[in-house]
């Protein structure tokens, strides 16, 4: 693989997705770089959920491609695409509710622990070591998500912001090199979006990892994004640095109605 | 009531329970013997006074069945204590476990050696239990609604039937039957055999979802059951609505003089009842032992992550398909092992065995129990199964009784065991009511819990 094939983590090139007659996604491109932190924002059905779905195989694109680190990973069915090394969060929160948190991220670990039916049938050393690595694992990712102490709670028993930070631990036991996260912060108190922030930027400063977030708290996508796309109706209306988007005077008619540009324009 | 109150009265029913059912073995002291079972469970006395109260009263019950073997609310006494067992936690695990195996190895034993027909419900209790296991892989851990379960049982059944019977010379040269040992090899090929037909059935069926996987099980359900019927002619593969009969059934000689060996000594009737009565139970040791360790090992996890969230499961990596699959095939290699047992055991196999109520049974034996938990499922398959052959019919003949002796005027129609449907489908609509979670409810989390407390202390 060339360099410049590399230089991108995901490469979406003009993806669009109707429902029956509605534009949800429409002609979509972007580029996010390997490391980046890059958050996609827009105003409420603006697609942003059904941009994310695209990417990670729950619905194919009518039109258009994706690339994950050179790699075409259109159309491929959601468990290929997680097993390529892509882990995501879902805004209505999705964890596994018989099960408990450690059960919930060592289902996040699946495709890492290698034991074979017979192995496990039979329950074999092998299976045993398979296990115990397995669950080595999940509690460490418990443990750096601050969850540990609750690994044997039912996952729903626990408070929504920890319902939260376990469904990224849960995408982290996939061993992800790309992590996406639909409004993490949402129903969060500000201590805990403070701590979901500084959680961010370790995952990707020790972990290596690239993520895009969907966000609707302002305040956190303008102070940890490196780059923002912006969706309004389907369409990608402005990308660019947390400053410039900021000013754009489409993005503030997009988010307060047109005519108000001026006026935010000139507080800014 | 306080603990002390608690003991005494649990301790004092259980010791009357016992001195009635030794002095006057019958109905009301095992009655009684039932309150005492009760009482032990739900008034939460000390842990040895529950363990010695259960002990006492499994003892009881012995020394009745003993002498009057015909009774069968004593047998169910027994049941009794074993669910006790089960479900009671707290105490200690080795003494479940002998309780639980004096039961099951001598009282149950006792009682059969007495009268067969409490080996042949143990039997079909076990056969039913097993299936219903593997059933539970499916519908209990996966979610996956199939309908067409006992079509698996009918293969394992009419894989050792055709070939254990003179049925396999109609279209193959060689001498049939096959020697009974051979049973032991055709269990091994039904698991395989079922296997391969669960993956073949579900790979065009698990595509599907919820209800038209329902729909399209049932119809294989009925196709088996078709193909049983009419396989006939032209070439005589299964004798049609007939049935296949004698079945082989394996050597049991070594087992005798094991027997006479500790002193059992048994006509061949009991011989062959309590041999298969124990192969049923090391058989059900074995499926739960399974059935646990896949429960937690990755593959049972991917099932209930598949029944609680498919989206979430897959963007989780687990392929649909193949873990869909892995629990259909999975449960249908128990049906069909099960399935070969009930041709040997019987000695006969016809398509009435395997119709659609067959497949609602064992699945109402999930339900009823509780999806997905194993000690529900087994009491399920018991309740169902003594429901079905056992207390219906005696409730029949109890009307009956009354009847002739002109104590009750109630019209012939009124006959309880040509009900078994309704009583069946009210049980149901009543649990679903009362009780949707079933009898045992699931507590796969509870083990965790108890892990992650050990790590932490
Ligand atoms: N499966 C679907 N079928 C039909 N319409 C859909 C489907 N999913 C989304 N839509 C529609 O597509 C549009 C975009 O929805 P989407 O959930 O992607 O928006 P969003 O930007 O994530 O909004 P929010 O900020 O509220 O989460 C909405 O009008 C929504 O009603
Ligand atoms: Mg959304």
């Amino acid at each position: 693989m060339s360099a410049t094939a590399v230089a991108s983590a995901l490469e979406v090139q003009s993806v669009s997705k109707s429902f029956g007659g509605l534009k949800a996604v429409n002609d979509v491109s972007l580029t996010v770089r390997p490391g980046e932190i890059f958050s996609v924002i827009g105003p409420n059905g603006a697609g942003k959920t059904t941009f994310f779905n695209l990417l990670t195989g729950i619905y194919e694109p009518d039109e258009g491609s994706v690339r994950f680190f050179g790699k075409d990973i259109t159309g491929m069915s959601p468990d290929k695409v997680a097993a390529q090394g892509i882990g995501r969060t879902f805004q209505n929160i999705r964890l596994f509710a018989a099960m408990t948190v450690l059960e919930n991220v060592l289902i996040g670990h699946h495709i890492h622990t290698h034991s074979s039916y017979l192995d496990a049938m039979l329950r074999t050393p092998r299976h045993l070591e398979a296990e115990r690595r397995a669950k080595e694992r999940a509690m460490e990712l418990l443990d750096y998500m601050g969850l540990a102490r609750r690994a044997g709670e039912l996952a729903t028993s626990l408070p929504y912001g920890e319902q939260r930070r376990l469904e990224i631990a849960r995408a982290l036991a996939l061993e992800p090199k790309l992590l996406f996260l639909d409004e993490p912060a949402a129903g969060m108190n500000p201590q805990e979006t403070d701590r979901l922030k500084e959680d961010v930027r370790r995952l990707r400063k020790e972990l290596g990892l690239t993520i895009v977030l969907i966000e609707h708290d302002m305040s956190m996508v303008m102070s940890i994004s490196d780059r923002i796309a912006v969706l309004e109706y389907g369409s990608k209306i402005a990308e660019g640095l947390p400053a410039e988007i900021r000013t754009n005077t489409r993005v503030i008619e997009a988010y307060l109605g047109k005519g108000a540009a001026g006026q935010a324009g000139g507080r800014a | 009531m306080s603990r002390q109150t608690a003991n005494v009265v649990v301790l004092g029913v259980a010791g009357l329970s016992l001195a009635l059912l030794w002095l006057t073995p019958g109905a009301l002291a095992g009655f009684l013997g039932l309150i005492g079972v009760a009482l032990t469970a739900y008034l939460r006395p000390a842990m040895a006074v529950r363990a010695g109260s259960l002990a006492l009263l499994a003892l009881g019950f012995t020394l009745a069945l003993s002498q009057v073997p015909r009774v069968s609310i004593l047998f169910y006494g027994l049941v009794a204590v074993l669910v006790a067992l089960i479900t009671i936690p707290g105490i200690p695990r080795w003494i479940k476990g002998l309780l639980g195996v004096a039961v099951l190895l001598i009282s149950v034993p006792i009682a059969g050696f007495n009268n067969t027909f409490f080996l042949e419900l143990g039997i079909q209790i076990g056969i039913y239990a097993a299936m219903a296991l593997g059933l539970n892989v499916v519908v209990g851990m996966a979610g996956l609604l199939d309908l067409g379960y006992a079509a698996f049982f009918a293969i394992g059944a009419y894989t050792w039937a055709i070939f254990g019977s003179p049925q396999a010379a109609n279209f193959l040269s060689g001498s049939f039957p096959l020697p009974g040992n051979y049973f032991y090899l055709f269990m091994a090929l039904a698991i395989i055999t079922t296997a391969i037909t669960g993956l073949l059935i579900g790979l065009p069926a698990l595509r599907l979802r919820g209800d038209y996987l329902a729909i399209v099980t049932l119809g294989l359900g009925e196709v088996v059951r078709v193909l049983a019927n009419n396989l006939d002619h032209p070439v005589n593969f299964t004798n049609g609505p007939q049935g296949i009969t004698p079945v082989s059934r394996p050597d049991i000689g070594w087992f005798h003089s094991l027997m006479s060996s500790v002193g059992v000594e048994l006509d061949a009737r009991t011989d062959y009842q309590f041999f298969f009565y124990l192969l049923v139970l090391v058989i059900i040791g074995v499926v739960v032992l399974v059935n646990i360790n896949l429960g937690n090992s990755r593959f049972g996890r991917a099932w209930i992550a598949i029944r609680e969230d498919e989206t979430a499961a897959k963007a989780m990596g687990i392929p649909m398909l193949g873990t869909k699959l892995l629990a259909f095939a999975t449960g249908a290699a128990f049906s069909g092992a099960m399935g070969v047992i009930f041709a040997a055991q019987r000695t006969f196999v016809s398509p009435e065995s395997f119709t659609l109520l067959a497949s609602i049974t064992i699945l109402g034996m999930v339900v009823l129990g509780g999806m997905g938990s194993i000690p529900g499922v087994i009491l399920g398959a018991a309740a169902l199964t003594a429901i079905n052959t056992d207390v219906l019919k005696s409730f029949s003949e109890y009307l009956n009784n009354l009847r002739q002796a002109g104590v009750l005027n109630l019209p012939n129609q009124v006959e309880p065991a040509k009900y078994e449907r309704l009583v069946f489908g009210v049980i149901l609509v009543l649990m679903m009511i009362f009780r949707p979670q079933g009898l045992i409810p699931e507590r796969r989390h509870q083990l965790e819990i108890e892990e992650a407390k050990e790590a932490q202390q």
